[in-house]
């Protein structure tokens, strides 16, 4: 347990030192407070930018605009950064030969995989909080007699991806070396999931459900009880990545 | 007791073998220099010590316990230091000291006296909170040695320490090993022939995938003697009488003078240099010095891996 | 926009302000006190990180910033 703690320390004064913690703050905070703003703002962009006989009139904006930007922007940008500023999750102590050392001291290389996933998992958690407190509490302001259902319930949703993302990243990091052989095959694991979103049948066992059911779950159109399979299928991919990567990682010659 | 037995250890990378049935003993308390060529093998056979490499037959024990690859127990025996130590560029040698200490499972109290013990052995007690990332190479590989030996290893294993260091850096790096010499085994792989004449005790020359050679470097040197013999006399008259002597004129020895100093080489392996002695004694001739040669280290490893 | 809508999105716009310029002016010192990059010339992150917002930073802190 010491061992898990000692490299799990390591592993946040590495985020803090290296701007990644930062970074991953401020992207979401901005996403947080910019959600609402949009939604709020996007008429009236559309009727400056509308000259003269073309007007584009949308409908006045509502909470449910504020929450598409947010699941629409934490799903791709948001994913997009945390899984660039992850990407480099082993390469980065592979082509500087920093773990080997570690290595010799003891330290296995289970340890090795658990700690980094559970503290890139860590810094998710605390970024998809903040950015949705923040959306949260400005929606309210400017939207406050609008009804969301299944909000939180839909957010574990969002959340629940992201640990399947990091899991397949980490996987995928055991298989290359270099931080973009590790971010194409993570990304190619996730058109496949959208490729094969396209069969109806298989839509409520397939992860990518969970970032696009959303907006159905609060507009209480998609019942809640139609993404647990989805969600629980995730957790299944999760560990089965971990424990491949750690069965990959162990075989590696460093 | 020896710290580390290998037993028939074969590698090959692709079509390349690098080692053929390789066999090495190192005993407790000694400074063994490993030496080859560039490419002869030596890291590998470190990596596959320290299960960071897997062999493709034969077994390796560390104090006793298997080595098996993948697993890394008997690692905590042992004290690593690689050729081109990389740390953490981010944290400073406190902090790096710390995070080691705490994966080898040793105390809050013990790391820090440890450390601070340390980081004072190799030098480095003024830089103890400078980021790592603006060290020098001497500096790193200072550290290294100073991370090797934390957790008091039974066993401290140097991957071509002094290679890329200048003579300065060099020395300071042998001085500090030696200054580890009663604490612990080392083994210290190495191409640079006088640093293993200035600090080694046992030597062991890896070539063609097999140890050549391994011994200590008197017992070596007793084995590749060729019965040599330098006589200086205080005169090139004394030197040509004893030159002359009929009882050296024999096909088994070889005579050789200039000026005043005379080299005798004694094929015949039942005369010995108190035969020279006695002869010296017989005709009342006195040399100034009487040396038997060693044979250089160098000259050694040439015919070794010739 | 006059000034009464303007005051309406205050509480917006300080902590995006704050918040785009924090992210900004680290990425500035860092590029600043470490002058090594995978690639380009200082003039080239300065610029980049100063005028892409969000963005610009972002790309210096993955990409951009040399080996330690």
């Amino acid at each position: 347990m010491n061992r898990y703690l000692a490299f799990f320390k390591k592993e946040i004064i590495e985020y803090i030192r290296t701007y990644k913690l930062l970074i991953m703050l401020i992207v979401f905070a901005i996403f947080g407070i910019t959600n609402p703003l949009i939604a709020k703002l996007l008429p009236e962009i559309m009727k400056n930018l509308a000259t003269d006989g073309f007007v584009i009139t949308l409908p006045d904006p509502t909470a449910y605009d504020a929450w598409t930007q947010f699941f629409k922007n934490a799903t791709q940008m948001g994913f997009i950064v945390t899984l660039i500023l992850f990407s480099g999750v082993l390469s980065s102590e592979y082509s500087k030969g920093t773990l080997i050392n570690l290595l010799t001291k003891g330290l296995s290389r289970t340890t090795v995989i658990l700690t980094k996933y559970f503290s890139m998992v860590l810094v998710w958690t605390i970024c998809i909080i903040l950015c949705f407190i923040l959306t949260y509490g400005y929606t309210v302001y400017l939207f406050p007699n609008d009804i969301t259902y299944n909000l939180l319930f839909s957010v574990f949703c969002l959340w629940m991806f992201g640990l399947l993302l990091l899991a397949i990243l980490m996987f995928s990091a055991t298989l290359t070396k270099s931080s973009y052989g590790c971010l194409l095959i993570t990304g190619i694991i996730v058109v496949f999931f959208m490729i094969i979103d396209i069969i109806p049948s298989i839509h409520k066992y397939n992860p990518i459900s969970l970032v696009t059911d959303n907006m159905g779950l609060i507009m209480n159109s998609i019942k809640v009880s139609s993404l647990y399979l989805a969600n629980l299928i995730s957790v299944l991919l999760s560990i089965i990545s971990l424990i491949l990567s750690i069965v990959v990682f162990r075989k590696k010659q460093l | 007791m020896n710290i580390l037995e290998i037993n028939q250890l074969y590698k090959r990378f692709g079509d390349h073998e690098v080692l053929k049935g390789l066999d090495m003993v190192v005993p407790e308390h000694s400074i063994f220099g490993f030496i080859g060529k560039n490419g002869a093998g030596k890291t590998t056979t470190i990596k596959i010590i320290l299960g960071l490499l897997k062999a493709d037959s034969g077994s390796i024990t560390v104090c006793g316990e298997k080595v098996s690859y993948g697993e890394t127990k008997t690692n905590r025996y042992i004290g690593f230091l690689p050729d081109i130590p990389e740390f953490y560029g981010y944290m400073n040698p406190m902090e790096y000291l710390n995070l080691c200490g705490e994966i080898t499972g040793l105390s809050k109290d013990k790391i820090k006296a440890k450390s601070e013990e340390l980081l004072e052995l190799v030098g480095l007690k003024n830089d103890k909170k400078k980021k790592i990332r603006g060290f020098s190479r001497g500096m790193k590989q200072r550290l290294g040695i100073a991370q090797a030996l934390l957790n008091e290893p039974k066993l401290l294993i140097c991957d071509e320490p002094t290679s890329a260091l200048d003579p300065i850096g060099r020395k300071e790096i042998l001085d500090i090993l030696l200054a580890a010499k009663g604490k612990t085994t080392i083994i210290f792989s190495t191409h640079i022939l006088a640093d293993v004449e200035r600090i080694c005790d046992y030597v062991g020359v890896l070539h063609d995938g097999k140890l050549a050679l391994s011994g200590t470097l008197s017992e070596i040197r007793g084995i590749y003697r060729h019965n040599e013999y330098m006589l200086e006399f205080n005169s090139e008259t004394d030197a040509a009488i004893f030159e002359m002597l009929k009882e050296l004129k024999q096909p088994s020895i070889q005579i050789e003078r200039r000026r005043n100093t005379v080299k005798v080489r004694l094929a015949d392996p039942n005369l010995d240099g108190s035969f020279l002695l006695k002869i010296l004694a017989q005709k009342h001739l006195v040399p100034l010095k009487f040396n038997v040669l060693e044979p250089s280290l160098e000259s050694l490893f040439i015919e070794v891996v010739k | 926009m006059d000034f009464q809508t303007l005051k309406e999105y205050l509480p917006f716009l300080i902590p995006l302000i704050i918040l785009e310029n924090s992210l900004s002016i680290t990425a500035l010192v860092h590029v600043l006190r470490h002058p090594h990059y995978r690639f380009g010339s200082k003039v080239m992150w300065i610029l980049i990180v100063l005028f892409i917002q969000i963005i610009g930073p972002i790309l210096y802190f993955t990409i951009g910033r040399g080996e330690e």
